[in-house]
Order: structure tokens, then C-alpha cells, then sequence
């Protein structure tokens, strides 16, 4: 046993330290980004000031987060930080080639996120409250939900389209976003108060406690809301998040595979009526069964979208060098589509592994807090909202799903779902040393 | 012409940094699952022993009985049992926890009513740890290793 103990410790002064790793992965991810921004400006006329200014807002961001986390948060998981600055630097770039018009309002929007990641990573409050005051959080999250409902807009301004956004003069914010943050929180505190009774077999042998109002009904509640999303917002991509979400969250905190089942049927009964009702669902669920007689018309974004997939091959056409902008919206919900032209195989294997090595660290924090419930939950739950997420549209975009509109964590244009991505890991770095 | 030949050099270094990204990444994880085995391994207890315990209004009581472990530990209402379960509800082979690999192993002999580690239901056998909790008809017993 002795001599086990002294190897052990010979290997861990052996071990690289946190500071260095994030380090060193952070370089790796500011030549990334400088390599493309340099190969973009090469194509463009040379108008140098407007080109430079994401990549040093980036570095800014980048350099400020690294002495900050590393003063408060030693301990902190090394991976999470530079996966993260990573795949937002690369959005960025593609935002700047793919709509250079937007691409400044986005990197201000990584700052803002920055200094919300770094908030919620470093003080121990935001945490806490998450966990103290659900209830006010969730009646909270519901008003806007509500308002956004009454008082929504779309910042595009056409009519028809769904209007998910609450906007006070030229700033939008879709309160959605938030909501789901504050539903892992809910759900996550609510789980871990009932996990012992959950949990509990002492009373009888084997009784059945999935009938119970303690799981039935917040079951029922959640895919209530998830249908009210639906309905009144027609938007398809969060209701299917809220309520996969939950599934998760209360499978793993009671361990009834009954659940999933249920769950199942009921998203099952909730797409058949959708179907029926909603031209969008329809419209989706159609195009995704067989595009291609409507490839001009009402299939042409997905079917642009896999000729995208099709021309990048296994290297890609190299940034600024492909055509992705074919695609209408390409910025936000596909911008999948146009890392598979540009980068290739390559870069989608590379954003997938990324992801899920995010997702595999928040999993991983998940397992090392089991003795506090509500650590793990959460961890597991902020996790499982990136998971689902960027499956769901990168599914969607690769025709492997009928699309959701919903964006791709990190890459995607869009200033609320960047913050809130980045709150996220924010309060999972935070779990990493709670 | 230079310029494409510059653009050409300059996609293949970003595909070059980002394999370089993963690589990295991946050996991290690799040193970091090294370093966790390693622990485990240093870690690892071949001596334990059986507490049995009360739950009373959700207190955890003990009731001061305990019985050691033997490499192949059989847990049943019958008097032939390593460790005798007095329970209506368990059978008279009813579980066995055995050593095998250097892990500790519980396994239901098919009893009537089943055993629960952790509170789940066993369906096949499983390795516990320190701490787990293994409960037979209404007993409960802790797994403590040393």
C-alpha cells in the first residue's frame, strides 16, 4: 500500500498544471481564428481596421477570462474556458464571412457574454440564488414567457414570422433563452429536495410510484408548457428542448425507465397533433420526409443546405471560398451547413467532438458532486441542454431530423442564445469547484 | 497566382490547428483517465465488511451487527448462508457478494422478492463500492471497506 501511495503522488506533481493546459489550448484556438480571419481578409478588399477588431475583442476576452479564472478558480476544469472561446471565435469568423454586416453586433455580444460567464463562474452568488429562489425565477421566467406571447416581435419585422423576441429600441432579447436556464435550475432543485423520496424503497417492496402527483404532475406541467411554446409561438425547437430536458432530468433522478416510455408516447401524441394543426409542423415534418420535388420552393433552404454538405467534401472549399450564403438564414441556423462546406469533414468532426467533449465534462462535474443532489442534477441538466440542442439542429440541418429552429450552441448568430451558452458555462465551471 | 497559393497554405494550417486542438484535447483525457486508474487501482480494497442498518424516519441507525466478508459471501434466510437474513420477505438463497478481479460483486441468486442496491433493483450482477447500500426483504446492510 505504501509504495502505491508514493507512485501515486510522483504522478500528480508529474500532472500539467490547469493554468498551462488553458493556456496552451487558448493559443491553439487565437492562431485558429487569426489563420482565418487572415485568409478572409486576403479575399477581400483590404480594409483592415473593420477585419481586426473580432479577433482582438476575442483576445481581449480570452486573456481577461484566463487571469480571472485563474486567480479565483484554480481548481477549475481546464477544458471548458478554451472549448468554449474556441467555438465562439470560430462563429465569429464565419459570422464575419457569411454576414460581415452582422458581425460586429455579434462580437459585442461576446464581450457582454464573457463578462456573464465570468460573473457567474467566479462569485459564488448566482448559484446560490439559482438554487434559493426557484419559484420567484420560474414565475419570473413564465411572465416573460407570457409577455413574450402578448408582446413578441421578430427583429426582421416581416410579417408572419414567429416573433420569439422581446425588443426595446434596436436591442432584442428572447427570453426563451433564459427560460431554459432557469428550468434546469427549477428542475434541478425541485429533484435534488425530492431525491431521497424518490430514491426510497424502505417503506414498501416495489410500489409504483410513477402514478404519484410528485412525478405525474410536474410531468404533466412541463409538457403542458412545452405545448403552450408550441402553440402559441409555433416554435418547435424549444418545446421539443423543454420537455427532452425534463425527460432527462427526472429519469435520472428517479431511475424509472417507465418514464422514458411515457415521455415517448407523449411527445409521440404532441407531434401527431402538431402535425395536424399547424401548418410549421407540417411544413417541417414534409420537407424532411422527401425534399426533393420542392426543391425550389418550400424545401430549398434544407436541400441548399445538403448540396452544402455535398460540395465541402472531406477537406472543404476553405473559408471565403465556397458558396454556403446559397442557403437563406445561413448565419443562424445553419451555420452548420457552411463549416461543412468550408471546413469539411474535418471541421464537422471537429465541431461535434468539441461539443461533446464540453457535454462530457459537464457529465463528468455530474458524477464527481453525487453527494449533493442538486450539483449533479444541474451539472448533468446544463449538459444535457447543449447535448440536445446541438443534436437537434444538427440533426435538422443533415436532414436526419425534421428541422427545428433551433441554433447551434456557441456558432450561431444570435446575442441572447450566445449569452446564455455562455452563462451555461459559466455555471458549470462554477459546479467544478463548488 | 501567389495569392492562391497563400490561401491554399493558409487552409491547410487551420486544418492543421484544429487536428492539433483535438489531439491536444484527447491527450489530455488519456493522461487524466491514467492518472484516475492509477488512483483506483492504489485505491482498491480487498478487506470489507457488512453493517446492518436501521432506517427509521429516514435516520440511518445502526444496529451495531456486522459480519466480515469472505471472498464468496452468500446472504440468505437459510441456516447455510454465510450471513443469515432473518426477513419474511427473503428468500433462503436470496443474494451472494463475491471477489473476483480484484472488485467486490453482488449478485441476486434468482430470490422471490429481489435485492436493491442503492435502492434500483438488481437485475444482474454488479460491482459496489464503499458505502453502497444493499438491501434484502426490509434489511439493509452497508458495505464498508477498508
Amino acid at each position: 500500500m505504501a509504495t502505491e501511495r508514493t507512485t501515486l503522488t510522483k504522478f500528480s506533481t508529474k500532472a500539467i498544471p490547469n493554468d498551462t493546459i488553458e493556456r496552451g489550448l487558448l493559443l491553439a484556438a487565437g492562431l485558429f481564428i487569426f489563420v482565418n480571419l487572415l485568409s478572409l481578409w486576403l479575399q477581400r478588399s483590404p480594409q483592415v481596421l473593420s477585419h481586426w477588431f473580432p479577433i482582438v475583442i476575442w483576445s481581449i476576452c480570452a486573456i481577461v477570462g484566463h487571469e480571472l479564472l485563474r486567480r479565483y478558480l484554480p481548481n477549475r476544469d481546464p477544458m471548458i474556458f478554451p472549448l468554449v472561446m474556441l467555438m465562439t471565435g470560430w462563429g465569429v469568423v464565419l459570422i464575419d464571412r457569411l454576414a460581415p454586416a452582422f458581425a460586429d453586433r455579434q462580437t459585442i455580444w461576446l464581450a457582454v457574454a464573457t463578462g456573464a460567464l465570468l460573473i457567474v463562474a467566479v462569485l459564488p452568488y448566482p448559484l446560490r440564488w439559482l438554487r434559493m429562489y426557484r419559484y420567484l425565477l420560474l414565475i419570473a421566467g413564465l411572465t416573460l414567457l407570457i409577455g413574450t406571447i402578448i408582446l413578441g416581435q421578430n427583429p426582421s419585422g416581416l410579417l408572419g414570422a414567429p416573433r420569439l423576441w422581446l425588443g426595446f429600441r434596436s436591442l432584442f432579447f428572447q427570453p426563451s433563452e433564459a427560460l431554459k436556464i432557469i428550468l434546469v435550475a427549477f428542475l434541478a432543485s425541485y429533484l435534488g429536495e425530492e431525491y431521497p423520496s424518490l430514491r426510497r424503497t424502505s417503506t414498501g417492496l416495489y410500489e409504483n410510484p410513477i402514478l404519484s402527483p410528485r412525478i405525474a404532475g410536474p410531468t404533466l406541467m412541463m409538457w403542458g408548457l412545452a405545448m403552450a411554446t408550441l402553440i402559441w409561438q409555433r416554435d418547435l425547437g424549444t418545446a421539443a428542448i423543454f420537455f427532452l430536458i425534463f425527460l432527462t432530468l427526472i429519469y435520472l433522478a428517479s431511475g424509472y425507465t417507465l418514464l422514458l416510455v411515457g415521455g415517448i408516447v407523449l411527445s409521440a401524441i404532441a407531434t401527431l397533433v402538431a402535425y395536424n394543426l399547424f401548418d410549421v409542423v407540417q411544413l417541417r415534418v414534409d420537407v424532411w420526409l422527401n425534399p426533393w420535388p420542392e426543391a425550389d420552393g418550400r424545401a430549398f433552404q434544407i436541400v441548399q443546405s445538403l448540396m452544402a454538405f455535398a460540395s465541402g467534401g472531406i477537406f472543404g472549399q476553405g473559408i471565403g471560398q465556397g458558396s454556403p450564403t446559397f442557403i437563406p438564414v445561413v448565419h443562424s441556423d445553419f451555420v452548420f451547413a457552411a463549416i461543412a462546406e468550408e471546413w469539411g469533414l474535418f471541421g464537422v468532426i471537429t465541431v461535434i467532438a468539441m461539443l461533446a467533449m464540453l457535454v462530457m465534462r459537464g457529465m463528468r462535474i455530474g458524477t464527481r458532486r453525487q453527494e449533493q443532489p442538486f450539483m449533479a442534477l444541474f451539472a448533468v441538466g446544463l449538459s444535457m441542454l447543449i447535448a440536445i440542442q446541438s443534436l437537434l439542429i444538427m440533426a435538422g440541418v443533415l436532414r436526419l431530423l425534421p428541422l427545428t429552429g433551433v441554433t447551434l450552441p456557441y456558432f450561431s448568430y444570435g446575442g441572447s442564445s450566445l449569452l446564455m451558452s455562455f452563462v451555461t458555462a459559466g455555471l458549470l465551471l462554477r459546479l467544478s469547484v463548488e | 497566382m501567389s495569392t492562391e497559393l497563400a490561401l491554399l497554405l493558409l487552409r491547410a494550417a487551420s486544418a492543421l490547428i484544429l487536428l492539433t486542438f483535438l489531439a491536444a484535447l484527447f491527450m489530455l483525457l488519456w493522461r487524466e483517465y491514467r492518472s484516475t486508474s492509477r488512483y483506483v487501482e492504489a485505491n482498491r480494497r480487498t478487506y470489507g465488511h457488512l453493517l446492518v442498518i436501521e432506517e427509521i424516519d429516514s435516520k440511518t441507525i445502526f444496529t451495531g451487527e456486522r459480519y466480515p466478508l469472505l471472498t464468496l459471501t452468500t446472504l440468505g434466510r437459510a441456516s447455510t448462508n454465510t450471513i443469515m437474513v432473518d426477513d419474511s420477505f427473503a428468500s433462503n438463497e436470496h443474494a451472494a457478494i463475491m471477489m473476483r478481479d480484484g472488485q467486490w460483486w453482488l449478485e441476486d441468486r434468482h430470490s422471490r422478492n429481489g435485492t436493491t442496491i442503492n435502492g434500483t433493483r438488481l437485475e444482474e450482477p454488479v460491482i459496489i463500492t464503499d458505502g453502497d447500500i444493499i438491501g434484502i426483504g426490509h434489511k439493509r446492510f452497508r458495505l464498508e471497506l477498508q
